[in-house]
């Protein structure tokens, strides 16, 4: 059940996303819910590698409806980050917001990287110094509300399968 | 080695290029998925904006009600300005008729709604609830009463993908209204936009306004792009260029016109 119940808060996120959190930018930047949603499925399907996956790549698959990319770079990207996160809550202990927000952070950083070099390669080029304010901004906004998301969606966790 | 685990290896590798060529056909499928997943939510989407909107007017409702004393006053001296200026078209439509000009055809516009925005940070982009069945092609320029907004890069029966002016792949040219100097406007993905290509010389001032130039034949000549804020030199130093701020504001627009031909 908690999966079905994750498939459609991606969903709301999605409509979020495209809709209102126009309204909450920060310097022309909002924070990526699709990415909160693929970390927060790596920390709870933990176990589950194969729902993991399929709820990352499932919102890799709405964010690249409403994006203009030629292909799906995310469809591609988030099932990676996913099986990055699940690999390294395995080694290493992840029970605290400021790790979560680091984490988050980090996988912004590497996401927008990857993004920017793939569109650099399909001839789509976007000026360095807009690059890394979106970046920065981007990074920093995501991580700050992850906390607050990840807290809202605890009801969820504690739902039993 | 244990045949077992030589086995067991062997079939996970098995699934995960089985997994890896999955995804990657997904991902070149997107583009054709788009198309039914934004039919699919276009309901909800229309209906969260609805929602937003009504909400937003209970809340901001103090600030509204000034705004509308304010405007109420503005459009007292427009109608007087836009009397003075219906003289001056009359005027200028005898002239045209005496001297056998070609007269320009007016352009139809089709209004629509915006029901959602890009999601990305990367492109700014929005979808609006009109598409090919309502006459909008790929193409077709869009704007709003204050001016240029962007242009139609996707359509499907029921909705359409706008590309604003402030989307770095979008470019039109342009022209500035006092000198006529002519230049390149694209987007930085903020709030403001880029004019470009501007020689050294060139005469170009703070608050100068920048219109479409016509050179672009997908944009009519005169559509008001913005006001020039700022004005700086490349850093090659061989050419300079202005900062502009769009006259619509892109981050909060709530209706489009598209304009067909």
């Amino acid at each position: 059940m908690r999966k079905w119940i994750f498939l459609l808060v991606i969903v709301i996120f999605s409509i979020f996303e495209i809709t209102i959190l126009d309204y909450f930018k920060v310097f022309g930047v909002k924070p990526d819910l699709f990415l909160i949603c693929v970390v927060m499925v790596s920390i709870i399907f933990v176990f589950e590698l194969r729902w993991a996956l399929f709820l990352s790549i499932f919102a890799g698959v709405l964010k690249d409806t409403f994006s203009l990319n030629v292909f799906g770079i995310n469809t591609l990207l988030f099932p990676l980050w996913s099986l990055l996160i699940i690999k390294l809550s395995k080694n290493i202990l992840i029970e605290n917001n400021f790790i979560y927000a680091a984490l988050v952070f980090i996988i912004v950083i590497f996401h927008d990287i990857v993004t920017r070099l793939i569109n650099l390669t399909l001839g789509n080029f976007i000026p360095l110094i807009i690059f890394l304010r979106i970046t920065l901004i981007e990074s920093l906004y995501t991580a700050l509300i992850f906390p607050l998301v990840f807290k809202l969606n605890q009801p969820m966790l504690n739902y039993k399968k | 080695m244990n045949p077992r685990l030589n086995s067991f290896k062997k079939k996970n590798l098995i699934y995960l290029v089985i997994f890896v060529l999955l995804v990657l056909l997904l991902s070149s499928l997107i583009p054709a998925l788009r198309q039914p997943i934004l039919n699919t939510l276009k309901y909800p989407l229309s209906l969260l904006t609805l929602i937003r909107r009504e909400v937003g007017g209970v809340i901001f409702y103090h600030r509204n009600f000034i705004q509308v004393e304010r405007l109420k006053k503005e459009i007292g001296l427009l109608k007087q300005k836009l009397n003075a200026e219906n003289e001056i078209y009359l005027e200028n439509r005898r002239l045209k008729e005496l001297l056998h000009l070609k007269q320009e055809s007016s352009f139809k516009v089709i209004a629509a709604r915006v029901i959602g925005r890009s999601a990305d940070n990367w492109s700014s982009v929005i979808i609006i609830d009109k598409g090919s069945y309502n006459g909008i092609k790929r193409g077709s320029v869009a704007i709003t009463y204050l001016g240029l907004v962007g242009r139609v890069i996707e359509t499907t029966a029921s909705t359409s993908r706008l590309m604003l002016i402030n989307d770095t792949n979008f470019a039109v040219s342009s022209i500035v209204q006092r000198s006529r100097q002519e230049g390149l406007v694209s987007g930085a993905l903020g709030n403001s936009l880029i004019m470009k290509y501007l020689p050294q010389d060139c005469d170009i001032k703070v608050l100068d306004v920048v219109i479409t130039s016509g050179l672009t034949d997908a944009y009519p000549k005169g559509l008001l792009i913005g006001t020039v804020i700022d004005i700086g030199e490349e850093f090659s130093g061989l050419r300079r260029y202005a900062i502009i701020k769009p006259a619509v504001n892109l981050s909060n627009i709530e209706e489009v016109l598209i304009i067909v031909p």
